[in-house]
Formats: C-alpha cells, structure tokens, sequence
C-alpha cells in the first residue's frame, strides 16, 4: 500500500512537470501559426486530448477481454477506471474542437469527420458509464460492462469509415486539411502528447487505487455486519 | 449423484458460500434448510449450472458441469422461485418447447402424461397468464421433471401452494423418489418438509452446520433454532469453522438405486433449438401481437412526425426518404427489441433456456432470428407505407437487400444489448442509450446505400457503403456469438 502511495504521488509529481513544460512550450516554444494566429495553440490539447481518449477505449476494449477471459475483478477495474479517464479526455476533445472550429470554420460545430467521430465516441462512453451505474449485481455490471466495451471498441473503425465517406462523398464545406507543422510545432506537439498520456496515467492509477480502495471498504462492511448479526 | 468440495460464491465482497461439503448419493431425497441469506439458493443454482462458482469442486453424475454442461443439463430438473414458463403460450405449448429443447423422443405421450399427473388436462389448452398461483407451480413441476431428469432440484417448492396442492406435491416428490430420482429440497417450512423422513442440511452463512437424517418433525423446528443461533454465537467468539461444524455428521446411508424409466434423451441438434426459440416466440407474438403492433403504430407515428418536422414534400420528401425510413426502423426496432427480451424474462424463461442443454450459440441465434422475423415483418409494411408518403420506389433489389443487411445487422446487435439492458434498473431507456451510438456506420451506411440506390445506382456501384453493411453484420454477429453467453449467464 505504501509502495502504491508512492508510485502515485511520483506519477503525480511528473505530470505536474511534464504538463508545465508542455504549457511552455505551447505558449513559448511553438511558433505563432501564420493563418489561425494563438487560436491555434488549442490544437496542442486537442489533438493530445483525442489521442489518450481514444488510447483509453482501446484500454477499456483490453481490460473488458481480459476479465471475461479470467473472470478477475482487476481487469474490471481498469476497464472501467479507464473509460472514467477517457470520457474526460473526449469531453476535452469535443470542447476544444468547438472552441478551436468558431474562429477557424466560422461555427462552433460542422458535420467534420474528426469531430463527429469524437462525438459519437462521447456518446459511447457515457452510455458505458450509464450502464456500469444501472446493473444492481457487481458481478453482472462487470460482465455487461465488458461485452459493451468490446462491441463499441470493434465498431469504432467503421464508424470512421463511414463518417470520413459520409462526409467526403457529398462536398465539403469547410476543412481543416493544409495546417502544415513546423519542426517547433512538431516537438510541441509531442510533448503534449506526452503530458497528457502521462496524466492520463496518472488518473487511472488513481481511480483504480480509489475503485480497490472501495472494495476493501465494502469488504470491512460486510464482515462489520456479519458480526454485529 | 452429487459432490461438491470447497465449495466458495463470492457477489462483490460478499461470500454467499463459504467452503460447502456435501454428497448426495443416487436416490437419496434431502432437505436443505436455512435462514434468508444462507446460500441455499446460490448453492442450487451451481448445481443447476446457472451460477459459476468462484471456487472448489462440483461433480454431478460424474461430471464436471464446467466442462461438460449440456451433458450435465440432461440429469437435471430445477424448480426455481420463479416458474420459468412463458405466460403467453399454453401450458401444452410450453411443455412442447421444452420438449424440442431437450429433444424429447415420446413428447406428446409424456406431455399428455406429466399434465394428467398435476391436473391441468382440462385447461392444457389455456394461456399460462390465466393460471391461478398454484396452477402455475404444478405445471412448474411438470417443467422441471418433463425430462425425466435423475436429479431435481427444488428452491421452496411450497411456496404459494394450498394445503391440497402442497399434498399433491409431496405425494409426487414421493413418486419420484420411488423412481430412483435425487431429490435436493430447499425449504423453510421445517414441519412439513422433514416429516418426509429425510437427510436434512441446514445451511448458515454459507456453511453447512448440520447434515443428518431426521425422523422427529415435532422437535426440528427447535433443534433448526438452536443450530442457526449456535452458529451465530459461535461467529461473534471467531470460533474457527471446524468447531462451528461440530455437530456435522456423516451422511446418512446412501440407497444406491436409479431406475433408468425412459428412454435416452437424444442430443439435442442445433438448428432445431434454434427453431424451436423462433417458433415459441412467434407463438407468443401471435398470442398477444403486442410486439407487431407497437412496432408498426410507433414506426407510422415516426414518418409523419418527420414528415412534419421537416416540412417533407415534393423533390425533399423523395431525398429525406432513406433517411426518415431508416430512422424509423431504427426507432420501432428499438421499441421492439425490449419488449421482445422483457418477455423472456418476465418469468424467467430465459433460465429455463439455461438449464436446457442448449448451445449458448444456439439461444443467440433463436432470439436474434424471432427478432429479425419481427422487424421484417414491420418492414413488410412500413416499406410500401413509405413508398406512398414519400412517392419513391423502394421496391427494388438493391433496396431490400439493404434493408435486409441492414436489419440482420440491427436484430443481431439489437439482440445482445437488448440482453444487457433487460437486466438493468432503467431498462425502458437503457437500450436505446446502449445501442444508438453503436449504431452509427450501420444507419450512415444504410441511409446512403438506399439513397444512391433510389437514384439509380447497382448494388456494384455503391461501393464501400455495402461493404460497411456486410462488415459490420460479420463483425458484430462474431461479438454477440462470443459474448452472449456472458450477457445471459449469472
């Protein structure tokens, strides 16, 4: 236990920093794009945002195999701590897209492929979280939990293609293709990326310590009652 | 018959057996008894395979029923709380399903005789739904032995039965007895039950605290008393198991008898479960024809709701067509799919398509075809309806076969969520939150294949959009195949 506080509070530590040196870089280091000017130093937290929220479904696609495969509580916990973390991280996506699409497109929303993918991906995860809080048997809110997260995780690339052809067939009104990337733009970028992979790391390891810490607790309930009986 | 070793059920944090022992030979009839909570039923449903333990061995006529289910369902009859019989077919209608499930060879002498035997001739003929209680679990009975199984299991078959029914039932756990059937009882009624003359365990917070024979139905209920609070007392003192098993005995002696009084069970096929499941829930729709009817009121709702919203006439209700169509059917589909699940489980039915020895495979096929046929059938009228609103000519090849890709896609992942959400608290909502996101490529797919097909394109064509249809009926049949099972098991 002691060790796990440890671990966490040096995860804790390193994301501060990495994260500050990320905020740095974006405000500092990048250069200022020549046609969007500072707005497009939203794209930094957008685009690492999107990638640790989709790595964190493919996560949760892991966690729910691995527990029908073992039928072990631990899976289920990452599952589900990691699809926690990553409805936050789609949620970031969502909201800088929009913030990033009104200067840029002229509109806080557009049918854009990216943005409609991150949407649906949303919308995936609520309705997992949704179930896991309306199953009454812990041990059937696993199981349903898991088969959810691997039907949507498996249906997710066709929703990309559908999308991107969806929305490339028919004419496209506004696109964000042409934003070329400086070598500055490029180590910011992946800094960022870094920063937040990081976080994310660090959130799951707590929600897991903080899920674990519940089942003790449930744990030391029950036998309180079993003796009081 | 029976050996269970170690035997552990943990829910959560709570263990609802903790470390059970018991064997029961051929022939022997027992009583288990309890207070509530004790695991009584946790421990029938492991035998009947419809919970996994978390640990320790289970034997049942030999076999492990972790590797050998299906053969392991053959032996077994299970009378559970709930009656496991569908209240919109007959009693006649229900027996027969279970007879094809189980692949009865004598079924029409043996269904005529199981219903003689618990008084329901007369009303054999007559909706389940219409059945007083008692009825009910008479022909419950009747279920649960129609297989002639060689081990019943029996959670507190008096519940809910008058004297005289409570007499009939005793008089035939008797005969069945007499058979050479193993009988394992739960029960709370300690003076009815044990003046059986039988083995009796009782069971206390998942422990076995007492097993051996009792002949004195007078002082049970006392001595039953004095086990459970010994017990308690002994928990609070953190007395170690062993000396809270202290007046555990050896089992009684064990008649070794078991007559083999029908014919062998034939190994159930796989395609004839399948149809077996579609048949009984077109028997059921055609009972009531509630499911057909809302789906088809609710999809008519649907086009001139959209007709209004988005004010469809002329050159725009022709291009919004394949649009408004699919998202109706993706609505009444819904609409349909949870009741369709609802009804499964209302009483139970789907347990008693656990206890059969039928493929998990097989369940998930039945039900995902009774659907399709469902949703096809509102599709049958829905289309022409859409053709005369719209003034577009959906009947054309490349057109039903979208719908039909579309719609096998639909029932089949319609089918499994529909699994998760009937068993969840807000299950009226639940499905369509579950199933919409999932059913993004599909409707994106579907709406732009029909609409290129309208304007005269080949299946060839279209392209990627028939592509994504057939993918994604592959991909998501191959989930639901691996998954079901999970959804549907304990």
């Amino acid at each position: 236990m002691r060790q796990k506080n440890l671990v966490n509070s040096v995860l804790t530590g390193l994301s501060v920093v990495v994260f500050l040196v990320a905020l740095g870089m974006v405000f500092f280091y990048a250069p200022r794009e020549a046609t969007m000017g500072e707005v497009q130093r939203i794209f930094y937290f957008h685009v690492a945002a999107a990638w640790v929220g989709f790595f964190g479904f493919f996560v949760t696609f892991v966690g729910g195999v691995g527990y029908l495969a073992t039928n072990d509580r631990r899976w289920d916990i990452l599952a589900f701590s990691s699809a926690e973390v990553g409805l936050v991280y789609i949620s970031m996506t969502l909201v800088t897209g929009m913030l990033w699409a009104k200067p840029a497109w002229g509109t806080y929303w557009t049918w854009e492929p990216r943005l409609t993918i991150s949407a649906v991906q949303w919308l995936l995860y609520v309705a997992y979280v949704m179930l896991r809080g309306s199953v009454l048997s812990p041990e059937r809110e696993a199981r349903f939990a898991a088969v959810y997260g691997i039907a949507a995780f498996v249906t997710v690339p066709l929703s990309w293609f559908a999308i991107r052809w969806w929305r490339t067939i028919h004419p496209v009104i506004v696109s964000g293709a042409g934003m070329a990337l400086t070598s500055k733009m490029i180590h910011t970028l992946l800094v960022s990326i870094a920063a937040f992979t990081l976080v994310y790391v660090t959130l799951l390891r707590q929600r897991i310590t903080l899920e674990q810490n519940r089942d003790r607790l449930a744990a030391l309930r029950l036998h309180d009652e079993a003796t009081a009986a | 018959m029976i050996e269970v070793s170690q035997l552990t059920k943990s829910f959560g944090p709570r263990q609802a057996l903790a470390g059970v022992d018991l064997h029961i030979a051929p022939g022997e009839c027992i009583v288990l008894c309890g207070p509530n909570g004790a695991g009584k039923t946790t421990l029938l449903r492991i035998l009947a395979t419809l919970a996994r333990p978390t640990s320790g061995t289970v034997r049942i006529a030999g076999l492990d029923p972790a590797k050998a289910g299906a053969d392991v369902r053959q032996h077994i009859g299970f009378l559970s709380h709930r009656t496991l019989l569908y209240d919109d077919l007959t009693a006649e209608q229900n027996l027969a399903f279970y007879a094809r499930m189980y692949a009865i060879p004598d079924a029409q002498a043996r269904i005529a005789g199981l219903l003689e035997r618990v008084g329901l001739t007369a009303r054999r003929h007559d909706l389940v739904r219409t059945y007083s209680r008692g009825m009910q679990q008479r022909l419950a009975v009747a279920r649960a032995v129609l297989h002639r199984p060689s081990l019943i299991l029996l959670d507190e078959p008096y519940t809910g039965l008058d004297p005289l029914a409570a007499d009939a039932l005793t008089a035939l756990l008797t005969d069945l007895t007499g058979e050479g059937c193993t009988l394992l009882l739960t029960s709370h009624n300690l003076q009815t039950d044990v003046t059986l003359n039988r083995r009796v365990v009782v069971l206390n917070r998942g422990r076995i605290v007492y097993d051996a024979p009792h002949t004195d139905a007078a002082t049970f209920p006392a001595l039953y008393r004095e086990l459970v609070q010994e017990a308690r007392g002994k928990r609070q003192e953190s007395v170690d198991e062993e000396s809270a098993n202290g007046r555990m005995r050896e089992p009684a002696d064990h008649a070794s008898r078991i007559t083999h009084h029908a014919p062998p069970l034939q190994n159930p096929k796989f395609l004839h479960q399948v149809w077996a499941i579609v048949a009984k829930d077109i028997a059921a729709e055609l009972h009531t024809r509630e499911i057909f009817s809302a789906m088809f009121v609710f999809a008519v709702l649907a086009l001139l709701i959209f007709s209004f919203a988005l004010d469809l006439r002329g050159s725009l209700a022709q291009a919004a067509a394949p649009g408004v169509l699919w998202a109706t059917i993706a609505f009444a589909g819904t609409l349909g799919l949870s009741r369709s699940m609802a009804r499964e489980q209302q009483t139970g039915g789907i347990e008693g398509l656990l206890l059969a020895p039928v493929d998990r495979a097989a369940l998930f096929f039945g039900k995902a075809l009774g659907n399709l046929m469902l949703m096809l059938a509102v599709e049958v009228v829905l289309i022409p309806l859409a053709m005369v609103m719209f003034n577009v000519g959906l009947l054309r090849g490349g057109v039903l076969l979208t719908a039909l890709l579309g719609t096998v896609a639909y029932a089949a992942v319609g089918t499994l969520l529909a699994a998760i959400a009937v068993n969840t608290r807000a299950r009226e909502v639940m499905l369509p939150i579950l199933l919409l996101p999932l059913l993004t490529p599909l409707l994106i797919a579907a709406v732009k294949a029909t609409g290129a097909l309208l304007e005269g394109a080949t299946w060839a064509e279209i392209g990627g959009w028939g592509q994504i249809l057939v993918v994604y009926n592959l991909l998501i049949i191959a989930v639901a195949l691996l998954t079901f099972g999970f959804v549907i098991e304990e």
